[in-house]
């Protein structure tokens, strides 16, 4: 997730017209959220676009490890959503609703594909141990999903899940006696209530959380990494560590069976990564240091290792940004177009879809809404996305509410 | 738009949907076995059991009707001493005091506040609260919690509750009072009620039209939710798809919260805050504040000018050791004011400023004693103004901001489509006359106050009228909810017609009827039901073929063939462990301890900014925050508070287990339970491990442990006694860890974190 509304003029949507006409009046008054935009000044990108891969994608200069798997991208050039905040276009991104309170996807793919691994949670969250993001755990919430659908936080720094250890842990043959000894006092309790399931998830929860001690710890020792593995994610590289670590992290976790990996870019120096609000250069320069690298060493790692046919890659925010200046050098939020990536599970590679208008401020040609790509991913996990319903308030609920938002399988998308 | 008015109310069979109806007498019911029922409660569920072709559960046995009230009424387990008296007490009507005992403890409104809490959304912060690292405490809003709490203990008539929540402000002339009583105080603190939405328009770049809509919105869908178990938020963009929730009658009841909460003319929150004495008072401070400010101002004026020339020296000493081409710039760069220096002054003054300007510690050596003395004497005066200052306490209060606006139907929920203007009024279902257009009855002003949400809270409250029938069965549905797990309505959020039916009809509405003809009252109504036979049911059931009939005829168990085991609450298992270690601290009210979140992702009590003896207060104290509460109870389900919360859920996942076997709140709870034990048996030298485990079984689940346990607890201590002692620790030592391993194995029983 990459938050904070990358900007598609500065990395995947090249717009000749905005140099043409820097610093034009555009003729089109744009919806500004902040202050700073009221000249509608048209703004040029600093950067420039080369024709990339086999397939020719144009793509931005301050990319160039995504650029070089250009050949693996369904670049989504026309996508829209609905709110210009920040808190509530996660949200929508994340649920597919501007306002907060439902199931996240992740949990929705939990629910619908269950776990493969009986060791671990089949949702696992990645975020820089630094910090959240502005609607925080609103992202990975199961809401009225079970419990046992929301996304799970890894942690990269320290362990990996609050209290799989004990702060001092007991020798691991105390505490086994004392584990047998619940064992044995539980199922004497239980013997009143053979028809509790929920005692017997407890039960069964301590066994597991013996087992996790272990798995977990596995699944994500990192030690088992050869050098030239730590170099491609850039773990070599102070800038990069961060987040390639949560990079490769997650490929591991989709190695173990996981079944959604939600991964968090860096909160510092900026708490919105990706919010370039003042100085489009020098702001997409840092934050694109950091992330670039990662996010191709995850594709190119998947495709070595026969993953990526099985995966799929998502790599957006939750919105874009205005095609004019806010004061002077940065660029407002705009939830009228933005692009996304998508590769692997079934995205057709090599190609770009839809289009904005001359200068990118509105998606116009092959326009996708945020639960149209949703729909579509369910889609490529072999399910129907009116079909995967949830009963919540006497209401069959779905990921997409179609029948208020439209939403719809994108299959030009797809690659048959 | 607005198109269901011909038919509001009625469902596709053409009859009025069960909750939109007024209550009427419900006649109790006939029985064949006529001795179970205790109450006419009992008569409803039984009639219902033998129509099933049902037979009741035993009476559940004293320990477990001990251990299921107290947890039901006051969130607690009993202290032994509790435990023995009840025992002990073989008069008639044991069980009836023990319930009297438990209503009159100031524990009760501890534990039933809290249900309110979360039907209100209350938290103790302010926005949205989406930065873990960032907690915008909304000042002074724990008196809304204390006032809940207060309400419950009191049992305050519940239409006189909401009427003060809804429209405490409105009761009382506020504005002009010359002091504000303990009464005023109260009624405005109420207000908090309206107060629990997110609203982050404190922050400028976000207080904007949508956002400020946003609050106006939220709140009126809180109350609607929580008051009346509507779920309208889809009428905001269209016609409600099930209910018949009109657009129109989605905008007709924010209207009434618009004079308080005006987009047009918008107080951001914190200029909202009333002050806890009345305004003149408030003025009267605020013009002494000033004064001491202004003299603040002079003292510093003067301390500057006695430090000015040495300052001076001080820099152009400093400035002599640059390079002389830029020194003249470089002192034209600082000496101009930040906002109108050039690109090039600001580039010097960041890069000389601060080693430039001299260091306080610079100045202080270069001083003369004259000097220094004079100085002293300065800052001793500021620190003498600085004591002079008054304050006062804040309440988060709700009241009129202007003249009442005009409030329009917003097409497709945008404000940039407004459509028709809208009166307030109450929702078209809920009025008896369907030909009623509230558009022509505007409420009558009150003073300086729109006396809107006066009219709202009376409306809601009125004897005889579909709304208040509503607002009853939703409330006797949610205590019921409470006591049995599930309410009569199991969709205790929704009673439209999606939501679930009621099991019990005529129960609902004799409860409801009982509730309201009883002035409100909700001890009462809890000591009815809890009287009642089938809330003394026994909640095991041990196979047998009775059982195994039951199951197929009701696997749900939804005509209450037995009692259900429900698992604690978050609070309750946090305030359970307290308990049993020993050291929960009873007091109450006041701010709320605080909380912080670590990197690692959890958020624990902040130790450095309260007391040991604070962070063993009660759950209910804990700074409550929308998204990022304190991990232990989030693990057990504490609610995220997007709105507001109406029914808790309890699920049992892996994290609940690494968080009961790991966490350092319960393994240190562990070690304090053994050290109470071995406090109570006399210490460790003259060890009776068969005392002390029958003791932790006694402090943790009110019971002596049956044989078989009493030998497995006691082979396991002598066990881990030996481990202990081989790994080098100490003969003493070794028995307080072993029994700490007993008792948190103990505390880690499904017994333990269960209402039996």
């Amino acid at each position: 997730m990459q938050n904070g509304g990358p900007s598609q003029m500065e990395l995947f949507d090249p717009k000749p017209d905005l140099k043409k006409y820097e610093g034009k009046v555009h003729g089109e008054k744009v919806e500004m959220f902040q202050k700073g935009s009221e000249g509608n000044k048209l703004l040029a990108s600093p950067f420039s676009f080369y024709p990339r891969g086999q397939c020719g994608t144009e793509m931005s200069e301050i990319i160039p490890h995504l650029c070089s798997v250009a050949d693996q991208l369904c670049l989504v050039r026309s996508m829209h959503t609905e709110h210009n905040n920040h808190t509530e276009a996660l949200v929508m991104f994340n649920t597919g609703k501007i306002f907060p309170g439902r199931p996240a996807l992740g949990s929705w793919i939990s629910y619908a594909l269950g776990t493969t691994n009986q060791n671990l949670p089949a949702y696992i969250v990645l975020r820089d141990p630094d910090g959240y993001n502005t609607s925080g755990t609103l992202l990975w919430q199961n809401a009225w999903l079970p419990a046992v659908h929301r996304g799970t936080e890894f942690s990269t720094r320290g362990a990996p899940v609050l209290n799989l250890q004990a702060a001092q842990p007991p020798p691991p043959d105390v505490q086994r006696d004392d584990l047998q000894l619940l064992a044995k006092l539980n199922e004497r309790h239980r013997r009143d209530y053979p028809f509790e399931s929920d005692l017997e998830a407890r039960i069964h929860n301590y066994e597991l959380a013996a087992r996790m001690q272990i798995a977990a710890g596995d699944a994500l020792d990192l030690g088992k990494e050869s050098e030239t593995m730590r170099k491609l994610y850039g773990l070599d590289n102070e800038i990069t560590a961060g987040y390639g670590l949560r990079c490769l992290m997650a490929r591991r976790l989709v190695e173990a069976g996981v079944r959604f990996v939600q991964i968090f870019p860096p909160v510092k120096p900026q708490f919105q990564p990706w919010d370039s609000h003042a100085n489009v250069k020098t702001e997409l320069e840092k934050i694109c240091a950091a992330c670039d690298q990662p996010s191709a060493a995850l594709i190119k790692d998947l495709k070595a290792r026969g993953l990526l046919d099985s995966t799929i890659v998502i790599w957006s925010g939750e919105f874009g940004r205005l095609p004019v200046s806010q004061n002077g050098s940065g660029r407002d939020h705009n939830r009228n177009a933005f692009t996304t990536l998508l590769a692997g599970g079934g995205f057709r590679a090599g190609c770009v879809h839809g289009a904005t208008d001359e200068v990118g401020y509105r998606a116009v040609e092959g326009r996708v809404s945020v639960p149209d790509l949703h729909a579509t991913i369910l889609h490529l996990l072999g399910f129907d996305h009116q079909r995967v319903t949830y009963l919540h308030h006497g209401n069959e609920e779905t990921l997409t509410d179609a029948r208020v938002t439209q939403a719809r399988v994108a299959h030009e998308l797809l690659a048959i | 738009m607005g198109n269901c008015f011909s038919a509001p109310v009625a469902d596709s069979n053409g009859q009025l949907h069960w909750a939109f109806q007024s209550l009427r007498p419900r006649p109790v019911p006939n029985v064949k076995n006529t001795d179970w029922p205790r109450t006419a409660i009992d008569h409803f569920i039984l009639a219902q059991l033998e129509r099933q072709n049902l037979q009741p559960a035993p009476h559940a046995d004293p320990l477990t009707l001990l251990r299921r009230a107290s947890c039901d009424l006051i969130g607690l387990p009993p202290s032994p001493e509790e435990s023995q008296a009840f025992f002990d007490d073989k008069r008639p009507e044991a069980y009836e005091r023990l319930l009297d005992r438990l209503l009159a403890s100031p524990r009760f409104g501890e534990k039933w506040g809290r249900h309110w809490l979360d039907a209100a959304g209350y938290v103790d912060v302010l926005g949205g609260d989406n930065d873990a690292g960032i907690i915008k405490l909304g000042r002074g809003k724990w008196r809304y919690r204390d006032y809940v709490v207060i309400s419950f203990n009191h049992d305050k008539p519940f239409d006189r509750f909401l009427l003060e929540q809804l429209a405490g402000d409105e009761l009382v002339d506020w504005r002009n009072a010359p002091e504000f009583t303990s009464s005023i105080l109260e009624l405005l603190t109420a207000t908090t009620f309206l107060r629990c939405a997110a609203d982050d328009t404190d922050e400028n770049e976000l207080n904007t039209p949508d956002l400020r809509h946003g609050v106006l919105q939220h709140t009126a869908e809180i109350v609607a939710n929580n008051l009346l178990a509507l779920t309208v938020n889809c009428a905001k963009c269209h016609d409600h798809k099930y209910d018949p929730i009109p657009q129109r009658d989605y905008y007709r009841f924010e209207a009434y919260f618009a004079p308080a909460f005006n987009p047009e003319n918008w107080v951001q929150p914190t200029n909202r805050n009333l002050p806890d004495i009345a305004l003149p008072r408030k003025a009267d401070i605020d013009r002494h504040n000033q004064s001491v400010d202004e003299q603040i101002a002079k003292a510093k004026a003067r301390r500057e000018k006695i430090e000015a020339e040495t300052k001076d020296i001080l820099f152009e000493e400093k400035l002599a050791r640059l390079p002389e081409t830029i020194r003249v710039e470089v002192k034209t760069a600082i000496r101009t004011v930040a906002a109108q220096r050039t690109d090039a002054q600001k580039e010097l003054a960041r890069d000389h400023e601060k080693t430039l300007n001299p260091k306080p510690e610079e100045i202080a050596a270069r001083l003369s004693d004259d000097q220094k003395a004079n100085i002293r004497k300065v800052e001793t005066e500021i620190a003498k103004l600085n004591r002079s200052r008054k304050t006062y306490g804040i309440v988060h209060g709700v009241y009129d901001v202007g003249t009442p606006p005009r409030t329009r139907i917003l097409i497709r929920g945008d404000y940039l489509k407004p459509g028709d203007e809208v009166a307030p009024g109450m929702f078209r279902a809920l009025t008896q006359d369907a030909a009623e257009d509230g558009s022509t009855n505007l409420p009558a002003k009150q003073g300086s106050t729109s006396g809107w949400r006066l009219d709202l809270a009376r409306r809601l409250t009125a004897s005889g009228t579909p709304a208040a029938a509503l607002v009853a069965r939703v409330q006797v549905n949610r205590i019921w909810q409470q006591l049995f797990g599930v309410g009569l309505v199991e969709t205790s959020d929704n009673f439209g017609v999606n939501g679930a039916r009621p099991t019990h009809p005529e129960l609902l509405d004799w409860l409801a009827g009982e509730f309201v003809h009883g002035g409100w009252r909700i001890k009462p109504i809890l000591r009815t039901i809890m009287n009642s036979a089938v809330y003394r049911q026994a909640s095991s059931t041990p196979d047998s073929p009775h059982v195994a009939r039951a199951m197929k005829i009701d696997p749900g168990n939804q005509w209450l063939w037995h009692q259900r085991l429900r698992r604690l609450d978050s609070e309750g298992i946090r305030d359970a462990l307290l308990a049993v270690c020993g050291h929960l601290n009873s007091a109450m009210g006041g701010p709320a301890i605080p909380i912080q979140s670590r990197p690692d992702g959890s958020a624990v009590i902040n130790e450095r900014e309260c007391t040991a003896s604070d962070a063993s207060r009660r759950s209910l104290y804990l700074l409550q925050r929308r998204n990022y509460n304190y991990s232990f109870l989030a693990a057990f389900d504490q609610p995220v508070m997007a709105l507001n919360c109406t029914r808790r859920f309890s699920s049992a996942v892996v994290s609940q287990s690494l968080t009961m076997l790991n966490d350092s709140f319960v393994t240190s709870a562990s070690e304090k339970m053994a050290d109470r034990i071995l406090r109570m048996t006399h210490g460790p030298e003259s060890s009776n491990p068969r005392a002390e485990v029958s003791l932790s079984f006694v402090l943790a689940l009110s019971r002596k442990p049956a044989k078989e346990e009493a030998q497995w607890c006691a082979a396991l201590l002598q066990r881990q006694v030996q481990r202990h002692l081989a790994k080098g620790v100490n003969a003493e030592e070794s028995h307080r860890m072993a029994l700490a391993n007993v008792c948190h194995v103990v505390l880690n029983t499904s017994e333990f974190l269960c209402i039996p």
